[in-house]
């Protein structure tokens, strides 16, 4: 109150600083939306911004019946649905006895784990590894090197410890068993965390790009990060789809196109983003205090 | 690790109690029959995922081919290492890596810790949700959508150069095929991408301080700036150290995407990283010995560091372990 106008400079600043952050964000996106909306001439003269110019959907059009982009993602589907299932169960199974104290070996197996994220093999004997057990070209080779993300089973360790004990002396007293005892009342109980590692998993799955593309050999099994990737990079897919929009005399551009696949890429997440928020910040909090 | 200690204390304590030791020994048995039983499955998936990629790192010693396989390919010693430390262009692999990857723990790290300061200043809720919103998003994109954003926005006939060409005249610049603008550009999407969603352990952080200590740096004179450096700092100051130590556990993994999506043969000088060239020259190239050796140092280095940082802040009392 004193230094009023420290105060109301200090607020101004913050605001308009945050203000440029959230902006930042924002703004890119509203311009790749313009430029997959706009047509041809608008983007070949470098005037679309932030609204589209002439809109139209013939990128998207041309996206989905020339291109395998339909089916690339429905191997995102896939490759997610299956890959957040099987690290959910895993990395349960490896939290879950981890968190008790009655465990045998708990804090040497804990030290064990915890040396694999400071210490790795790295990329190439992994990648024999993976060779060796046959997975090459198989959705496997994406599932199962990464089935349990050790720092997301770190999180789900500390949360079900947290757990208040007597909830589970209780248990006991009525005959639980530890399987009971885990799925009757230690998973309902971690409702959020679950959804905030389901969600990790998920985007890390989702957005999976490398591993794709050093054991997927057959491009029809390739996802759609991969798929868009070559596309903006190669731009052959690009160029082919440029002479023949020139012939059929398309109202497209290989920028037009790109953006789009990026949209294709990024829209289930921007619908999915909102519905989690609230989970994954509370679960990231959890993982931080405590962690 | 403190927790496990606690443990360990704990599991101390029936054995003083001498004559209920048999039931304990014996109900901790029953427990943990099922509980091994789901563990075992965890186990088999460490040993076969992380350690027999560890102990698969003999090939660095070897000159490995496929008809050989791990076990019967050849002992060379330290040839692998020699070779990679003496040729120019892994020496420059090795410089390019060690630069980008200091370069983006240090210039990127104060960004989320500034951003998590300046949204704990803001009292309208909304406004702070949607701020948050906004910048926890880039998070979830992956590698190739930034890239491609990036590109978008940066190439010469994008809206970057559209826009300063309109206000400022001048012929277009080729951001991406400037060395010292690519490397701008690479720590700024790495940036963007990922300080709003560091932020959100800061902010955790930030929840635990004491308001009264604001309220009596406020009643002693401080105004805004003096309590953000003598009470927000101090209380982020453990968060702080360990997010170093994390940090520096990466340094000499560039990650493979960011790189991947950015660089162009005409950056290549600045960067091809050990992650790039592993990818070109070990997988594609099929040079499995060389790019196993070079995947070896930089995970020795990586350890090293983290154990170096880790032993610099138990000076502290801050340390990880």
């Amino acid at each position: 109150m004193r230094s009023a106008f420290s105060e109301k400079l200090f607020y101004g600043l913050n605001y308009a600083i945050l203000a440029a952050a959230g902006l930042s964000c924002l703004l890119p996106l509203l311009h790749l939306v313009s430029l997959s909306l706009s047509g041809k001439t608008a983007v070949m003269s470098g005037f679309v911004g932030i609204w589209p110019i002439d809109a139209t959907f013939e990128s998207y059009a041309l996206l989905f019946q020339g291109t395998p982009v339909v089916r690339a993602m429905l191997n995102n589907v896939t490759i997610t649905a299956f890959g957040v299932l099987y690290s959910m169960i895993f990395t349960i199974l490896a939290a879950y006895p981890l968190s008790r104290k009655v465990f045998f070996g708990r804090r040497y197996l804990t030290l064990a784990i915890v040396f694999t994220m400071l210490f790795q093999g790295g990329l190439i004997p992994s990648y024999l590894v993976v060779k060796q057990l046959g997975l090459i070209d198989s959705y496997w080779a994406l599932w199962l090197p990464g089935l349990v993300s050790t720092f997301n089973m770190l999180i789900m360790r500390t949360f079900f410890e947290n757990i208040p004990e007597e909830l589970d002396e209780a248990a006991r007293m009525d005959g639980c068993t530890e399987w009971r005892l885990l799925l009757r009342i230690y998973l309902p109980l971690s409702l959020p965390m679950l959804a905030t590692i389901g969600l990790f998993y998920g985007v890390s799955f989702w957005n999976s790009f490398f591993n794709v593309l050093i054991y997927m050999n057959s491009p029809a099994k390739y996802n759609l990060t991969v798929l868009i990737q070559q596309m903006v990079q190669s731009q052959t897919i690009l160029q082919e789809f440029n002479t023949m929009s020139q012939l059929e005399e398309v109202n497209v551009t290989p920028e037009g196109m790109k953006a789009a696949g990026i949209m294709v890429m990024i829209l289930p997440m921007l619908i999915v983003y909102p519905l989690l928020q609230k989970y994954f910040v509370k679960g990231v909090m959890i993982g931080a205090v405590k962690g | 690790m403190q927790p496990n200690h606690a443990v360990a204390a704990e599991a101390k304590k029936p054995d003083s109690g001498a004559n209920r030791r048999p039931f304990w020994r014996n109900r901790a048995f029953r427990q943990n029959v099922p509980l091994w039983t789901m563990f075992l499955p965890v186990v088999a998936f460490y040993l076969i995922f992380k350690y027999t990629p560890m102990f698969g790192l003999i090939i660095a010693f070897k000159n490995y081919t496929f008809y050989e396989g791990i076990l019967g390919s050849q002992w060379v010693g330290l040839d692998n290492f020699d070779n990679l430390f003496t040729q120019a262009q892994s020496v420059q692999i090795i410089r390019n890596t060690l630069m980008l990857s200091v370069l983006t723990v240090f210039v990127g790290f104060p960004f989320p810790i500034l951003l998590a300061i300046l949204l704990n200043e803001v009292r309208r809720a909304w406004f702070k949700r949607m701020i948050q919103t906004l910048v926890y998003l880039p998070h979830f994109f992956s590698w190739v959508v930034v890239g491609g954003i990036v590109v978008t926005l940066f190439s010469q006939s994008g809206i970057v150069n559209g826009l300063s060409t309109r206000l400022f005249g001048g012929e277009p610049f080729a951001y991406l095929y400037s060395e010292w603008a690519w490397i701008s550009i690479f720590l700024g999407s790495g940036i963007w991408k990922e300080a709003g969603f560091s932020a959100i352990i800061y902010l955790a952080a930030l929840t635990v301080i004491e308001p009264s200590l604001y309220e009596a740096a406020s009643i002693d004179g401080a105004g805004k700036w003096r309590q953000m450096w003598h009470v927000t700092l101090p209380g982020l100051s453990s968060t702080i150290v360990v997010m170093l130590i994390l940090a520096m556990g990466r340094v000499m993994e560039v990650g493979f995407d960011q790189v991947y999506v950015l660089q162009n043969p005409i950056v290549s000088n600045v960067s091809e990283v050990i992650s790039t060239f592993i990818y070109t020259a070990g997988l594609q190239g099929g040079q499995f010995s060389l790019t196993a050796a070079l995947g070896l140092f930089e995970s020795l280095v990586g350890f090293v560091l983290v154990v170096l940082t880790n032993a610099v802040a138990k000076r502290f009392n801050k340390q990880l372990w």
